[in-house]
């Protein structure tokens, strides 16, 4: 087990979804967890493509929940948005973007390559001052609801076989190549020092 | 508050800060791992932040705690050395010595930590040897002894250990910065500016040779060269010493040369062990590191080179282009 519990971000875009349902998973399996979006707004599904719902970060999930069903109450609980969003202001109030976090983590998992190269982007620009490491490590992710509730299973498996190994930089390469395997999908895994 | 509760009550006397310490550390002794070091930290705060003048006097009963059975409570050891010694140097002369014998303990983790904290004291000791105009045989020691730590943590790039490896990675790319001259187009992040180089080490010191200290850097850029054309290295480190590599070249770009080559080596010569997403994880690190060297005003006379290698890594020249700095921002390369 390592020394103090993992400190875990959980990251997507937009910060509802993917990190959401895996930031709930982990807080009840009683990770010390976080998530993120790193994109420089958050945007919801709207009546078209076309037409996102597109907030800043300052907007709490109620505010957006007020807004999509004073817009259309029944289109945004057709498609699961609402349901989100109230699940999402269980958990925490508003969305919070990675790049503006200054808490460090021992392991940062993105849910798309554009997300981790964000990420990485981000870590890489900061000044190194303590050189402690931070594993970060990208599983992708659909972004939808059932993919996201399976990517979320996945994150904490992860999660769960890194918080009991004796000695996680030792072994977390391996572990991160047997998941690999095992859940038949590429994962992306590098290490930045804060 | 009522005056009855005062008079019926206990006596309120403000205990100083010397009786506080002195309780915390009666009640750390006695405690389960968890609160002893909630206990540590704040006597900590006390003796460090709140009043240093304390420091002197409860030195021994902290440091005490160097061979407490719990990992966590020595890495709080460890991490009390390196505050008590940023904040007095003259502690270094007394505290070098057991951060040695932590650096030897038997947990990786507290290990990992000892190297962390070295790479921090090993520029603050230097920093502090040649500025301070007493010279005692006590402060050569000291120095004596951070050299031959500076040496150990080197042999640990063998270490079986990943974990450990990585630690000795950062210790070594810290090294190799600070045992080499600062010139003027080196980056220098904000927190550094003041820092320590080897422009700043005087050549008529007693015992700290500017020359030997140089040939230390130049040796240490040479192991983590040889490092990490290692065919067995693990896909973190190499990630780790492609990132180090980076950072060097762009703070001291009179290494830029061989970092470039070293990169063009490597893009060559994958080691055969690492899997197949391990490769796209090295390769889009590849990519990231040589994009920052290329941003560097100093990248000109490399530029060919790393374009090349960015075009086999996939980047469109477009991209390529736009990252490039334009002869106008380049400035000269030091003689």
């Amino acid at each position: 087990m390592p020394s103090h519990p993992l400190r875990v971000a959980v990251v997507c875009s937009s910060n509802q979804n993917r990190s959401m349902e895996a930031h709930n998973i982990l807080s009840k399996r009683g990770f010390d967890v976080r998530s993120f979006g790193t994109g420089s707004h958050v945007k919801l599904p709207g009546p078209s493509p076309d037409k996102p719902n597109v907030y800043d970060f300052k907007t709490t999930y109620e505010q957006m929940y007020n807004d999509l069903v004073r817009k259309d109450k029944e289109l945004y609980t057709q498609n699961g948005i609402l349901h989100m969003l109230d699940r999402n202001k269980r958990i925490k109030t508003k969305p919070e973007r990675f790049q503006l976090c200054k808490d460090k983590f021992d392991l940062v998992v993105t849910c798309e390559e554009r997300v981790y190269d964000q990420v990485l982007e981000d870590l890489n620009s900061r000044e190194q001052e303590t050189l402690q490491p931070v594993h970060v490590i990208n599983v992708d992710i659909q972004d939808n609801h059932e993919e996201a509730t399976l990517g979320a299973f996945l994150i904490c498996e992860l999660c769960q076989c890194i918080q009991h190994t004796d000695d996680m930089e030792n072994e977390i390469d391996e572990l991160v190549q047997e998941f690999e395997e095992k859940s038949n999908r590429p994962f992306l895994h590098t290490v930045c020092f804060y | 508050m009522e005056l009855s509760s005062v008079e019926e009550g206990t006596p309120s006397v403000n205990i100083t800060t010397s009786e506080k310490v002195v309780e915390l550390l009666n009640q750390a002794a006695l405690m389960p791992t968890d609160e002893k070091l909630t206990i540590l930290k704040q006597v900590q705060e006390l003796i460090i932040n709140k009043d240093p003048s304390l420091l002197d006097n409860f030195l021994d009963e902290i440091i005490a705690f160097q061979t407490d059975k719990s990992i966590e409570v020595r890495k709080f050891v460890i991490g009390f050395i390196e505050e008590a010694c940023k904040r007095d140097n003259e502690l270094l002369v007394r505290l070098i010595a057991n951060l040695n014998m932590l650096l030897k303990d038997e947990s990786v983790n507290v290990v990992k930590k000892a190297i962390l904290t070295l790479t921090q004291l090993y520029k603050v000791t230097l920093q502090w040897l040649v500025r301070v105009k007493t010279i005692s045989d006590m402060q050569e020691a000291c120095w004596n002894l951070v050299t031959q730590m500076t040496g150990d943590v080197l042999i640990l790039l063998d270490s079986e250990n990943d974990g450990v490896r990585t630690h000795a990675i950062k210790f070594t790319e810290s090294l190799i910065i600070t045992l080499s001259p600062r010139t003027a187009e080196s980056d220098v992040p904000k927190q550094q500016e003041g820092g320590i180089s080897l422009d700043r080490v005087p050549k008529d010191h007693s015992y700290i040779r500017y020359d030997t200290l140089c040939e230390e850097g130049k040796t240490a850029l040479e192991k983590l060269l040889t490092f990490m054309i290692h065919p067995a290295i693990s896909s973190i480190n190499l990630t780790t010493a492609l990132g180090s590599l980076a950072t060097i070249a762009r703070r001291r770009p009179m290494f830029m040369s061989k970092v470039v080559q070293a990169f063009e080596t490597l893009h060559a010569n994958l080691p055969p062990t690492l899997a197949k997403s391990q490769v796209s994880s090295v390769r889009k690190n590849l990519k990231l590191q040589l994009l920052a060297v290329l941003k560097h005003p100093c990248s000109l006379e490399f530029q060919g080179q790393i374009s090349t290698l960015l075009l086999d890594l996939g980047m469109p020249q477009s991209e390529i282009t736009r990252c490039t700095p334009t002869p106008r921002e380049q400035r000269k390369r030091p003689r």
